[in-house]
């Protein structure tokens, strides 16, 4: 486990915030679509919890993601980006992924701000 | 009959990896098709429309779990060819085999009795449930066919091509079977 | 005894002739079939834009009716797009230039490659069957519903369309399946992740874009010929269908078709910059990852195509969120692109010239990409001919100009001769004044109202100065063209003799002769960098291979040498596939289903016979 870890930090940390983004990007917009049509008023959609829950576990996944890839990054600071690997790959990932993941953080806070502040059901 | 053994790769063989990649795109077009679905559902207060019954449960339920189970058939043919046991290969293909042609051509009759029901001529609802349940098949055939091939094949002896070719079957059927699940319950979903 | 390369050039050979040319699996034979079958349909598509421009260069253009100007349109994007941007970025530069980047002897499934050609050939033709026969498709590229139904298209040409472009698309993701593999197992010894040329980070970006974006489409297609040739219905109100369906899933294919076309431009450029710059490329891990980013974020943007469609702003702004995120890699890239250059010491040769007029095209076009991002904006400005001027400039500026300056990077290296510099910046200069002056002021007339897709207007809109501009840029790009293709055919015979490092290229290419020989390389290298030729490595391990058609396997994410894979030899199974395919895509189109079922039968032997010939023991 101990020799996993490092490995299983760089993939997470590389795209544990992309899949968190995805999933709110899909899951958000399913929500937000089927609010306006005839099935929420039989489901009893609640469309303003749904975007809360979304903007904050997935805040919370690439919160997460972005503390692997910087944790691999200062775990491998001293190495260059063509270093061998596994330990050069993961420093490359690593830093690549710690710059990448502030992308969706911003995205999923933006998701999250936009759906609260539209969550009626007019053409726009 | 030779008993060749499979080479000491540590990678998955490329064939393995084209066969995922093959799947990746297959996934993706069920993806669509259920989002498809969900998109006409939520436009349509009644779903199905009237005329046409809810979906029954129990048989395609039964035959879900059926085809489910050929996954460890074929899993264990994928081993024992990694192994060079092509007799034991062979076997459990024919066992997978049997099994997933008495399914398709269980599910065969109850579609061609759906359509005698209802005809996709008429209402949205029927056309996506046709082309769901109906993609699912062909992917089923496919299966079928590909598994035939290799159970035939492998009277010439085992090589490595063909121990690989039974492993990206081996992947072929398992995502067969989960897409099956999710079309299963898709299908299903105005009655549960 | 014969010497490696004489055992190598034996062992590799293919068949001379003609016949060689139709059964080969050589991924250089195939590149070059590529490049000149999408020149060819790019002299096609420009002769369509000629068309058109001289159609709306005035006022009541009477060079076209209403029913051939939207063929000649729709044929026009849907030739420029299928049948030449994406074959000839993955087909010709993919194919030809990524074995050897990655120091391999060929791509994971050679047969598959010819595959991939032969039914690209075979969808190019079915289209423009249609188009001959006067029934080509003509509801635009994106042919929206209604417009698509029988109601409103009775006769075959959406069936051209529809079928046309499932058709291409099996093509298309062969291709995509098959780079996938050849990078992840046939990168050579050393060649980590982490070790990669950028441009083979491009298209693995571009070929897991295409397997995801791909299949969007092709339901959409079906659902298209289920409901005109079947009489289902998906798109219809009236039975319970969704007039919408149709866009969400065709932009949830098209908008990863457009970084689809634009990521191998980057790649290009990405190896462009450093040769010339004479200098690594900055931020080389961001550059990287941003190639990747922008073809994953942009899988979720799809929605800003339908801001006008009367969608709730609630489910719109998850778009619009996501347009403006996906700007950030290409600036990322911008950045170290100019940072690279600037750091360096640049030599403004041909090719990076090209490069300069893309970065120029590129900022403007993404510019006016990114406006599209706020929703009242692209309200205003939908179908307009502003919109047609953003993606000009990206299709054109962006995506095109890198391959026109790819042309002349790599031209030495596939034929040998050097190209004629001189004339070769003068047509740099041509095509990039004919590109402004074609495409800017369809900014102006947008904003002043003009529609897109139009087969005239009326005087007095004020339009009229703008179009005739246009009209004449078309002309003097299409003289920038012809220079280009002038240079490189003249040079090909007359040109001399390059050798096979000209520019001091860092990548492995570089490293063998111009042509390079059947077998790429004499001895498999072994990599320490992404840069090989500059950073050469002093590996313990060489590996010769001279023995058979063979080619290492490496291990998926660190390039550990993992086994020895057997190569299959040329095959004529893949284009008797492709014609089985044709035929049973004719039957479908014709709604003759059982002889189409009976072609299918037929394809499936042939896969049987195909896999019958297996590639030796190891």
């Amino acid at each position: 486990m101990r020799r996993l870890r490092p490995e299983l930090l760089q993939w997470y940390g590389l795209f544990g915030a992309a899949l968190a983004w995805s999933a709110q990007q899909v899951v958000g917009f399913g929500v937000a679509y089927a609010d306006c049509t005839a099935a929420s008023r039989r489901w009893g959609l609640d469309v303003v919890t749904w975007e809360i829950v979304l903007m904050v576990v997935g805040l919370t996944f690439a919160l997460l993601a972005e503390l692997a890839a910087v944790n691999v990054l200062l775990a491998t600071h001293r190495l260059d980006y063509d270093d061998p690997p596994p330990q050069g790959r993961r420093h490359f990932f690593a830093y690549a992924a710690a710059l990448g993941n502030l992308l969706f953080i911003t995205a999923i806070l933006l998701n999250g701000v936009g759906a609260l502040s539209n969550a009626t059901c007019r053409p726009a | 009959m030779s008993s060749v053994p499979y080479t000491q790769r540590v990678a998955k063989p490329n064939g393995w990896w084209g066969m995922v990649v093959f799947v990746a795109t297959e996934a993706t077009l069920f993806g669509t098709l259920i989002g498809s679905y969900y998109d006409l559902r939520f436009k349509t207060p009644r779903w199905p429309p009237t005329g046409v019954p809810d979906p029954k449960l129990a048989m395609p339920l039964i035959l879900l779990g059926v085809l489910v189970s050929t996954s460890v058939p074929v899993q264990l043919a994928s081993v024992f060819a990694r192994a060079g046991r092509t007799g034991a290969t062979q076997l459990s293909l024919l066992v997978a085999l049997v099994v997933q042609s008495g399914y398709l051509a269980m599910q065969i009759h109850l579609y061609v009795d759906d359509l005698h029901r209802f005809s996709p001529q008429q209402s949205a609802y029927a056309s996506i449930y046709f082309t769901l349940v109906g993609a699912h098949h062909a992917h089923v055939l496919v299966g079928v066919l590909l598994e035939a091939w290799l159970l035939l094949r492998l009277f010439g002896g085992n090589t490595a091509y063909r121990a690989v070719g039974v492993q990206g079957a081996a992947f072929y059927w398992h995502a067969v079977n989960a897409l099956a699940v999710a079309v299963t319950l898709v299908q299903l979903s105005p009655s549960l | 005894m014969r010497s490696r390369t004489e055992r190598l050039e034996l062992i590799w050979h293919e068949r001379p002739g003609l016949l060689g040319w139709l059964t080969t699996v050589d991924h250089k034979r195939i590149g070059l079939l590529y490049f000149f079958t999408t020149l060819v349909f790019f002299g096609a598509g420009g002769v369509e834009a000629l068309l058109i421009r001289t159609q709306l260069a005035g006022p009541n253009g009477t060079v076209l009716s209403p029913e051939a100007f939207d063929q000649v349109m729709t044929m026009h994007g849907v030739t420029m797009i299928f049948l030449f941007i994406i074959p000839m970025t993955t087909g010709a530069f993919g194919n030809y230039l990524l074995p050897l980047m990655i120091g391999a002897r060929d791509m994971a499934f050679p047969r598959l490659n010819a595959l991939s050609y032969w039914l690209f050939l075979g969808s190019g033709v079915f289209l423009y069957a249609g188009l001959l026969m006067r029934k080509g498709p003509d509801c635009g590229w994106f042919c929206y519903t209604p417009l698509n139904t029988k109601e409103y298209d009775p006769g075959l040409n959406a069936d051209f369309y529809a079928l046309g472009l499932i058709f291409n698309s099996m093509s298309t993701t062969a291709g995509a399946l098959n780079f996938i593999v050849t990078i992840f197992k046939l990168r050579a010894p050393g060649m980590s992740f982490n070790r990669m040329p950028l441009f083979v980070f491009a298209m693995l970006a571009v070929s897991f874009s295409l397997i995801f974006a791909l299949p969007p489409l092709t339901t959409d297609l079906v659902f298209l010929e289920l409901q005109r040739k079947v009489g289902f219905h998906f798109f219809d109100v009236v039975h319970g269908g969704d007039a919408l369906l149709w866009q969400h899933l065709f932009w949830l294919f098209g908008h990863p078709e457009v970084y689809i076309i634009i990521l191998p431009a980057m790649g290009i450029a990405t190896s462009i910059i450093p040769t010339f710059a004479k200098r690594k490329m900055v931020a080389f891990p961001l550059v990287a990852l941003a190639e990747l980013l922008v073809a994953f974020i942009g899988f979720g943007v799809w929605g800003h195509h339908m801001f006008a469609t009367g969608l709730s702003i609630g489910t719109l702004v998850f778009f619009a969120a996501a347009s403006m995120m996906v700007v950030i890699p290409s600036t990322i890239q911008i950045y170290a692109w100019l940072f690279t250059v600037n750091l360096g010491r640049p030599e403004f040769r041909a090719p990076l010239l090209f490069i300069g007029g893309f970065i120029a095209l590129f900022v403007i076009g993404g510019l006016s990409g990114i406006m599209f991002a706020a929703i009242p904006f692209d309200q205003a400005t939908t179908d307009t001919y502003f919109v047609v001027a953003h993606f000009h400039f990206i299709i054109f500026g962006a995506a095109v100009f890198p391959i026109l300056g790819g042309m002349y990077y790599w031209f030495p290296k596939v034929t040998g001769h050097m190209y004629h510099e001189r004339s070769a910046q003068a047509s740099f200069w041509v095509t990039f004044v004919g590109t402004l002056l074609t495409f800017f002021p369809m900014h102006i007339v947008g904003l002043l109202g003009m529609t897109r897709r139009v087969y005239t207007y009326h005087a007095g809109f004020g339009w009229d100065a703008y179009n005739l501009s246009e009209t004449i840029g078309a002309f003097i790009l299409a003289a920038g063209l012809l220079m280009i293709f002038a240079n490189l055919l003249w040079s090909r015979f007359r040109g001399p003799p390059s050798g096979p490092d000209p520019f001091f290229g860092g990548t492995l290419e570089w490293t063998t002769a111009s042509p390079p020989p059947p077998y790429n390389f004499p001895v498999i290298p072994t990599v320490t960098s992404p840069y090989p030729n500059w950073d050469r490595a002093q590996g313990e391990l060489v590996l010769d291979l001279d023995h058979g058609h063979e080619t290492p396997a490496t291990t998926v994410r660190d390039g550990h040498l993992d086994e020895i894979l057997k190569m299959p030899s040329e095959s004529g199974w893949p284009i008797v596939l492709a014609l089985a395919v044709t035929v049973l895509f004719i039957m479908l189109l014709t709604a003759h289903f059982v002889v189409a079922g009976i072609f299918a039968g037929v394809a499936g032997c042939v896969l049987v016979a195909w896999h019958v010939h297996e590639p030796a023991e190891a």
